[in-house]
């Protein structure tokens, strides 16, 4: 505790330089590694059914054929395992560990965070055979059958409610724009996860009321819970290794309550020309631009702070800062990408196509994943207390996942653009897909390794840790 | 061991010197600075006090837009509104048919004309011309369309009798809609034994549109000149 | 910002106020909505479906086939569908009404099929269509219970009557 205060000197020396894990950290260290490899693990596995799907677009189906593994089902779980599988437990670990730091909390009842963790990936599990048995939802994200939503809720508060606790119990009255982020997200994913399983599983609304509902979900889910989760890394990670402050910090406030405002009213953007009411896709579409409000701030604090004194340069020789500058300008370019194509004239060229996934890949791929990527290179170390094995390995990640990602996201949009300008119907996407898919894989396969070789290298200090 | 070797940056050589190095600002630091430039909103970089300005006329512009957006795109938050470009033809994509009907234009007709030209359409002596069996009526329908839509004043002569009311007609078309008028002028052309085109409301609309200009009533020998009797 | 009840407040009501502005309002508006006919004594719209098609919505749920087709027709300002020959005129609300969980879609790598039923050829073309080159004929296993249920829920996807929001051109 006091070690950190000590710190609070001019930025000279380099801080924390015990050897042992901080109390704080060697509380939340199991449960930490348990997120995060059950994380990496279903990362895996997602990108090897992103790969069969890859293939059975080109038409190279027949390797796996029949019931279990049609392309409806493929695609789905691998969209929920991408999504609650990869992205929900690494930030449920990242923001445990984030909110800990910033908020100096010991975690005391680790066992129930460690219980959330074995009840989500048990159901997750559970939920995604239920979907290759065929049990499934039409709505995507909400695929798997309703009695798991109840349960993935419960879990989730039992994972990912610390947060809100150690910002109540924080010990100054001072608190940091990351934890703002961490506590809405908390706050708002199981808050509409329900009212969404209700509206739609359970008692559901009528007739097309239904999409209006799944699109507030998927909005809410992929912009609070994901996004937000992944804009509070990029605000705690650039001034942390950076070493200096975010540049135009007074307006994070605005960003923050502008992007928990605006993101909400976004979804039926994305039902412009369906059956729904007029003004209830205008509505969307007004929210949509207004989130660039949020947007355009993010941009000028994370790019202010990196453009002065030689920033980018030392962000790129920064194996964590490498991965979440990526993220950051990836976060600016969704945000106007999602801008621009959410007016009429342009959504109703790209609507249906790939176009949606491009957009979809660059806000969960390209933005939220590689600061997932970039807070576990500044972590892991921490944690373990070990050197990350290979550093060939961290640079194969890098450029497989980089170029993966931009490849695929920019196909997705390009096809998607001219697909959609054709009258001959959406084709699929282009063949490269497929290369792409395997890119990812080997990107993801070399972060396993070396994440896991570290990790099993790392008993020792960590017993140390514990009984600290 | 020092905490700078778990950092991954160790793989790699360090390029930055130790005060910037990669672990520069410590949690607790972090928080304690950051609450107090969000608390002085002040901003140490130079060339940015022009920030909150823009933000500020950032916000503005978008609620105005969004406020324009919303009025125009709205269908003015209808259940049954789907289609931004239905408005314009009503009915939902179906081009609207007017029916020019002279029971209609009987009731019209019984309100606003038959004072003056009687229900039974055969006018009074001297005072008010009859339309049964009327030139005037029959052929052209700009002749009465404009008579109805600006009035007209002076001596007429109708069937071999002189008519002269000293007030002329009024332009009583003036208060009534398109579609009114047309219904008002088929009954008159197909009613007492007149035979003639019924009449439709877009013909009113467009002589209303041609006399825009034409403030004062007609004369009959005006009327005369433009549109002769018995001609088409 | 230091205020932890405030915080969380702030954001409950930034929750609260879309789910209540668009999701309860639309559902005040659309809620009550049912069948309706374009005039005194025509038939009601849309038509209740046969039993067989019932299960075939579950086939098609089951199976996946929201991944690549949506039911949904765009008007002919926004997107090219009725230029496809997707349909006749746009989807309304009303089309919905009687369907337990909407399937809308949101991705077409094949056709879209709100209007399968008036624009297929005959049964046979149906089930050609079913099997998508083999990949589906394990739906023809048995006595092909499953694919006749299928083909019975598209036939009956149509939108080619007249709603009193959309009526077809004459």
């Amino acid at each position: 505790m006091t070690q950190d205060n000590r710190s609070g000197r001019p930025q000279g020396r380099p801080p924390e330089s015990d050897s042992r894990l901080s109390r704080v950290e060697a509380q939340l260290r199991g449960p930490f590694l348990l997120f995060f490899v059950s994380a990496v693990v279903w990362l895996l596995v997602a990108s090897i059914l992103g790969l069969i799907s890859a293939l059975q677009l080109q038409g190279f189906g027949g390797l796996l054929n029949g019931e279990a593994f049609t392309f409806g089902h493929v695609s789905a779980a691998q969209h929920n395992l991408f999504i609650y599988g990869w992205a929900f437990n690494a930030f449920f670990a990242i923001n445990l560990w984030l909110t800990s730091q910033l908020g100096r909390f010991e975690l005391r009842n680790a066992w129930l965070v460690t219980l959330g963790a074995l009840v989500w990936n048990v159901t997750l599990t559970y939920g995604v055979l239920s979907i290759f048995a065929g049990d499934l939802n039409p709505f995507s994200l909400l695929e798997m059958p309703r009695g798991v939503g109840p349960v993935l809720a419960l879990a989730f508060v039992l994972a990912a409610f610390w947060p809100i606790v150690a910002y109540a119990r924080r010990p100054t009255g001072q608190s940091f724009a990351s934890q703002w982020f961490i506590v809405g997200a908390s706050f708002v994913f199981p808050l509409t996860y329900l009212l969404a399983q209700l509206l739609l599983l359970w008692n559901p609304a009528s007739g097309v009321v239904q999409a209006i509902v799944h699109s507030w979900f998927i909005q809410n889910l992929l912009l609070l819970w994901v996004g937000g989760s992944a804009l509070a890394a990029i605000y705690y990670f650039l001034p942390k290794v950076l070493g200096r402050n975010i540049t135009g910090y007074y307006l994070a406030t605005v960003a923050f309550w502008t992007f928990f405002l605006f993101a909400g009213w976004t979804g039926s953007a994305s039902l412009l020309g369906s059956p729904i009411p007029l003004w209830v896709q205008s509505v969307g579409v007004v929210g949509s631009a207004m989130l660039l409000i949020p947007v355009i701030i993010t941009a000028l604090n994370f790019h202010g702070t990196l453009s002065a004194d030689g920033g980018w340069s030392r962000a790129w020789n920064s194996t964590t800062l490498r991965f979440v500058c990526f993220g950051a300008v990836a976060f600016t370019l969704s945000g106007l990408i999602n801008a621009l194509f959410s007016f009429r004239g342009y959504n109703a060229v790209v609507r249906f196509t790939s176009f949606g996934v491009g957009q979809e890949q660059l806000l969960t791929y390209a933005f939220a994943s590689m600061v997932i990527f970039g807070a576990a290179y500044f972590i892991l170390p921490r944690l373990t207390g070990a050197l990350w094995p290979s550093a060939k390995l961290v640079h194969l990640h890098f450029w497989a996942t980089a170029l993966a990602v931009l490849g695929s996201v920019s196909a997705s949009l390009v096809v998607g653009w001219q697909s959609g300008n054709q009258l001959a119907g959406a084709s699929g996407l282009a063949s490269a897909n497929v290369l792409f898919a395997i890119l990812f894989l080997v990107g993801h396969v070399a972060f396993a390794l070396n994440a896991f070789g570290m990790i099993l290298k790392s008993t020792a200090p960590a017993a140390e840790g514990r009984h600290d | 061991m020092n905490d700078s070797n778990r950092h991954p940056d160790n793989n790699r050589p360090r390029r930055a010197p130790s005060g910037a190095g990669s672990d520069g600002l410590s949690d607790g630091r972090l928080v304690e600075v950051h609450s107090q430039l969000a608390r002085e909103k002040e901003e140490p970089a130079a060339g940015f006090s022009l920030t909150p300005i823009f933000v500020v006329f950032l916000f503005c512009g978008f609620g105005f837009w969004a406020g324009l957006y919303l009025t125009r795109n709205s269908g003015n938050f209808a259940p049954s509104a789907f289609d931004l470009d239905a408005p314009k033809l009503p009915a939902g994509g179906e081009v609207f048919v007017f029916e020019p009907s002279a029971e209609k234009g009987q009731v019209l007709f019984n309100a606003n004309c038959a004072a003056c030209h009687q229900p039974t359409g055969l006018g009074v002596a001297g005072m008010f011309p009859p339309l049964a069996g009327s030139p005037w009526v029959a052929g052209n329908e700009d002749r009465m369309l404009k008579v109805i839509l600006a009035g007209m004043v002076g001596e007429i002569e109708v069937k071999g009798a002189k008519y002269n009311n000293p007030a002329g007609m009024l332009a009583i078309g003036a208060g009534l809609k398109d579609g009114q008028i047309a219904h008002i002028a088929t009954y008159v052309r197909q009613a007492w034994g007149n035979n003639a085109e019924p009449v439709m409301d877009t013909k009113v609309a467009e002589v209303r549109k041609a006399i825009a200009g034409h403030k004062a009533p007609y004369s009959p020998p005006e009327l005369l000149k433009e549109h002769p009797l018995g001609t088409k | 910002m230091k205020n932890t009840k405030l915080l969380i407040a702030g954001v409950f009501l930034t929750v609260a106020l879309p789910f209540g502005a668009i999701l309860l309002s639309s559902q005040a508006q659309l809620g009550e909505l049912g069948r309706a006919s374009v005039g005194e004594g025509e038939p009601l719209f849309p038509s209740r479906v046969p039993g067989l098609a019932v299960q075939g919505r579950d086939v098609y749920i089951s199976v996946g086939c929201i991944a690549c087709h949506t039911q949904q027709v765009r008007p002919a300002g926004q997107g090219s569908d009725i230029a496809r020959g997707y349909g006749a005129r746009p989807s309304v609300a009303r089309d919905y009404v009687l369907q337990p969980q909407v399937l809308l879609g949101d991705r077409r790598l094949g056709p879209d099929l709100a209007n399968y039923g008036a624009r297929a050829k005959d049964l046979s073309s149906v089930h050609v269509s079913i099997k998508h080159k083999g990949e589906f004929a394990f739906l023809y296993s048995g006595d092909a219970e499953r694919a006749n249920a299928l083909a019975a829920y598209l036939l009956s996807l149509r939108q080619d009557y007249s709603s009193p929001e959309a009526k077809l051109k004459k």
